[in-house]
């Protein structure tokens, strides 16, 4: 039943050794705001991770925050804390973001705390150890997600062999083995001028933020010429259905995934409008209104391209997810796949198509509420080299998404049955309802378990 | 370090009382948020209470009402006493009125780009919001008024929509955190209606009738039941008029007095000690009776809860999460129920018990000496730090405002607690921490993993 293309990867050459003078700062000024938030962009992120060293990256960014040359981790966190302002990190599969937010009075003060963290790492080894352990016991509470190890099932079918087959946090496995010597490399590869991106969004003036940003950023290193690498995830022929035994569940977490699309899509718009009435909108969607409107299968159900994060150079994962009670599993199973193919036959219909362009027009006003989320809209389209549409131009680009071009979007990007669907329930409830659910069709054409994943496989 | 204390934290309070511009509402009152900003009370003479804040950062505004019902007026109302029909309920004002029939309300709103649109029910009451483009201010508030006023239950859609609740029920049963939840509130209170589940069972899911909705509706969806919150880009002179024209005309009714046998002191220490399917590690959480929302003492016993939990320097992260016995590790105050709760999901092979021995420890450490300027400082600029975050936004200050008038009758009382920081001392949080972290007055929940757990 199913038979996989061949992984594509393909790597991109980005920009020339720079010459830049100035480090990149993306600004929002918020003249009422009572804090600070500052995001330090680093531009590679855990795909970087090595072959069998997943979670690297990861481990290296939080132990980042665990003491500096100067002070250790108690003293450095402490003085953060009482600044009132918080330090954290992000790892994700392109980035690391360290995020800072402070009281206004304290903000300076804090900058000083966040260059001393990204100059000077003590990367202490007793810190490193402890961090190890704290990691390990993270990725073996996954388990208790029924969530997250769909996820899993899925990221290890459709990216079997890249840097995202894995999780940004690791697996056992790869995170025991990691040395200190490790990090103190990745360090060195990461932290460098060309790979530093600054966003504020703050009381002060943005002169004043040229000037310390500028003072810290000199003091980086010159760095080497990264390479892009897009990994596509593989494309099933048919239905691929995974199993994740979890017993006595009373619920089934259902996901199906296929191929998704990147930042820079041209269709990207078009299929947004198609997934916002298709599965994509809670409350208003197809997906909604009839397996939870009218049927009650299901509490959430829910489409959508940003499983993996938010549109990338990374083409990433389309999904349909939902939790239907385990009675009702396959039936979802079905009835999802049955308004898939319609709606990859037949597009929208007319008011659906109104109903996501209206919507999404009169709600982009909130893209651009607060300083935070316009700041946010400017880091992805400096990462992604995307433009922010005015009000105006959304507007124009949306009402262009016509169900003739949705459909044709539709057919270039995405299959009616090249699905990898993880189900995380009893195999021993699900395997009879199957049958039961398919009785009468033939058995070439019947959906079978294609296989059966234990938890603890997921993450080890 | 510039100290934040000095901060100023001018809370102004007008009683005003005062009919505006000949109108049929009356402005009860403006209070100051630390910030500047004001929040302004009116009310109509048939009880509607509406909240004001304006702000024109942005062209939008968050529009909430509130109900002061949830699943204790149920479970102690004469003609229904049983839980979940005011969360069904909840569900069922979506299913449409005469003038919007099922489906058309989510339409709606969504065509005019709300965000966030959404509704919760809890033990005390029922809130239903969203966040819209200002200029849609009149149509939000017709859509709102109407589903309060003219519902239409029909018996159809109340049968699907069960299907979609036992739904959510079984999702949250099939969680093991929910189970330490439900068992804690059983076994703190025997008396108060809190050791029932807001969601309910199965069995009173399927079982609730048409009649009984009806019911609910007509005796608790009342005017004088009810606030409406509005954060965002509109002025009074825009608001009132329209609050006067949808909402003015509703009819106020008597609302059945939310009645029940207070809980008595608790003398003993109580123990929960059971197993989950999904458990794959041990959960220990712990609730200690603490007073209610108003007494003085919660202001130190919040900042105990930053103190112990907040950032990565939290007591309880540093003595349980670092040391590698758990994976996550908190404390936090709790109003209707009042609990003051430690929540520790151990790590794979760490017995319960461990962190419970951690935690006595760490509570032995607050009772016998303070805590330390520079521990107070970092619990206290903490505080700031979440409470500056929460203002900045139109929906969490619209939910502040509204969770602390459902909890103590006082929309302000949140940022009164902010206020009473100021006034507090190293002493007062190691004299709070003695009063009520007694092990007389805990009740411990542990979940394990069915394959491991003893028999509960």
């Amino acid at each position: 039943m199913k038979a996989l293309l061949f992984l594509l990867s393909i790597s991109l050459v980005l920009n020339a050794a720079s010459t830049e003078v100035e480090p990149r700062l993306l600004y929002e000024e918020d003249a009422s705001g009572l804090v600070s938030d500052i995001q330090v962009v680093l531009k590679t992120g855990s795909s970087e991770d090595p072959i069998g060293k997943t979670g690297l990256t990861n481990i290296l960014a939080e132990l980042i925050l665990r003491g500096t040359k100067k002070q250790d981790r108690q003293k450095f966190q402490s003085t953060i804390e009482k600044l009132g302002a918080t330090l954290a990190v992000g790892v994700f599969h392109d980035r690391i973001i360290f995020s800072g937010t402070v009281i206004k009075e304290n903000t300076f003060e804090f900058m000083k705390l966040l260059e001393e963290a990204l100059l000077q790492p003590k990367f202490d080894e007793t810190e490193f150890n402890s961090l190890k352990v704290e990691m390990v016991n993270q990725i073996a509470h996954i388990k208790n997600s029924n969530n997250r190890l769909g996820g899993l099932a899925i990221r290890q079918e459709l990216f079997k062999g890249t840097p995202l087959e894995k999780p940004s946090i690791g697996t056992l496995s790869s995170v025991r083995g990691l040395q200190i010597v490790d990090i103190r490399r990745a360090y060195n590869n990461t932290f460098h001028k060309q790979n530093l991106l600054f966003a504020v969004a703050s009381p002060f003036k943005e002169t004043q933020w040229k000037t310390v940003l500028k003072e810290m950023w000199m003091k980086f290193p010159d760095g080497a010429q990264k390479t892009r690498r897009i990994f596509e995830p593989k494309v099933p022929e048919g239905l691929t259905l995974i199993v994740v035994h979890k017993p006595k569940t009373s619920t089934g977490v259902l996901t199906f995934a296929q191929k998704g699309i990147t930042a820079q899509d041209p269709e990207r718009f078009t299929l947004g409008v198609g997934n916002f009435s298709f599965g994509g909108e809670p409350l208003v969607s197809r997906l909604f209104r009839t397996i939870r409107g009218e049927l009650g299968w299901t509490y959430a159900i829910n489409s959508g391209y940003g499983s993996m994060g938010p549109l990338s150079y990374q083409p990433g994962i389309y999904t349909i997810a939902s939790t239907p009670s385990v009675e009702f599993t396959t039936k979802t199973l079905f009835k999802t796949l049955s308004s898939w193919q319609d709606y990859m036959r037949n597009g929208l219909k007319k008011d659906e198509l109104t109903l996501a362009q209206e919507s999404l027009v009169n709600s982009y006003p909130f893209e651009f509420e607060s300083a935070e989320k316009r700041l946010g809209q400017k880091i992805h389209s400096e990462l992604y080299d995307v433009p922010v549409l005015s009000q105006e131009e959304y507007q124009k680009t949306l009402q262009a998404a016509g169900n003739k071009e949705l459909k044709k979007a539709l057919k270039d990007r995405h299959t009616e049955k090249g699905w990898v669907i993880a189900l995380v329930a009893d195999k021993d409830v699900i395997a009879p309802q199957l049958a039961e659910e398919q009785k009468g069709t033939a058995p070439e054409h019947q959906l079978k378990i294609y296989s059966v994943v234990m938890p603890t496989d997921l993450i080890k | 370090m510039k100290s934040v204390m000095r901060r100023p934290f001018g809370l102004f309070i007008a009683l005003l009382a005062l009919p505006i511009w000949g109108a049929s509402y009356e402005k009860v009152a403006e209070k100051k948020l630390f910030n500047g900003e004001v929040v302004k009370e009116y009310k109509l003479p048939n009880g509607l209470k509406v909240l004001l804040l304006s702000r024109s950062q942005a062209p939008v505004l968050t529009y909430q009402v509130w109900f002061d019902v949830g699943s204790l007026n149920e479970k102690t109302d004469q003609k229904l006493k049983k839980t979940g029909l005011a969360h069904l309920f909840e569900h069922m004002m979506f299913r449409g009125t005469k003038k919007y029939p099922d489906g058309k309300f989510d339409e709606l709103t969504s065509r005019m780009g709300s965000d966030k649109q959404n509704a919760t029910t809890y033990y005390y009451r029922t809130n239903y919001f969203e966040s819209v483009p200002s200029y849609q201010l009149e149509k939000i508030m017709e859509l709102e008024s109407d589903r309060m006023a003219n519902l239409i239950l029909d018996g159809a859609l109340l049968e699907k929509e069960k299907g979609a609740v036992v739904g959510e029920l079984r999702r949250a049963l099939d969680n093991p955190s929910r189970l330490a939840w439900d068992e804690l509130m059983q076994l703190v209170f025997n008396e108060a209606p809190y050791r029932y589940t807001v969601l309910g069972t199965e069995e009173e899911i399927k079982g609730f009738t048409l009649e009984e909705a009806q019911y609910f509706y007509k005796t608790f969806y009342a005017p004088n039941n009810a606030t409406i919150i509005v954060v965002g880009d509109v002025k009074e002179e825009t608001l009132l008029p329209l609050v006067d024209k949808f909402y003015g005309s509703m009819k106020s009714q008597e609302i059945p007095k939310l009645n029940f046998k207070e809980e008595p002191p608790q003398k003993k220490e109580r123990k929960w000690d059971g197993k989950h399917p999904q458990a794959t590690s041990e959960i220990l959480l712990l609730g200690y009776r603490i007073p209610s929302v108003n007494d003085a003492e919660i202001t130190a016993l919040s900042l105990l809860a930053s103190h112990l939990s907040n950032g990565m320097e939290g007591r309880l992260r540093k003595a349980l999460v670092d040391k590698g016995i758990a994976v996550s590790a908190s404390a936090g105050v709790s109003h209707r129920p009042d609990l003051f709760e430690f929540s520790v999901a151990l790590s794979e092979k760490h017995p319960a018990e461990e962190a419970l021995k951690i935690i006595d420890r760490e509570i032995a450490l607050l009772h016998q000496s303070k805590i330390g300027k520079a521990a107070f400082e970092r619990a206290l600029n903490q505080e700031l730090l979440s409470a500056y975050g929460s203002v900045d936004n139109n929906n969490s200050l619209a939910n502040m405002l509204g969770e602390y008038l459902m909890i103590s009758g006082n929309y302000m009382r949140g940022i009164e607690i902010l206020e009473g920081y100021k006034k507090l001392s190293e002493s007062d949080l190691q004299k709070a921490a003695k009063k009520y972290f007694t092990k007389e007055n805990r009740s411990v929940v542990i979940v394990r993993p069915a394959k491991k757990g003893k028999t509960s």
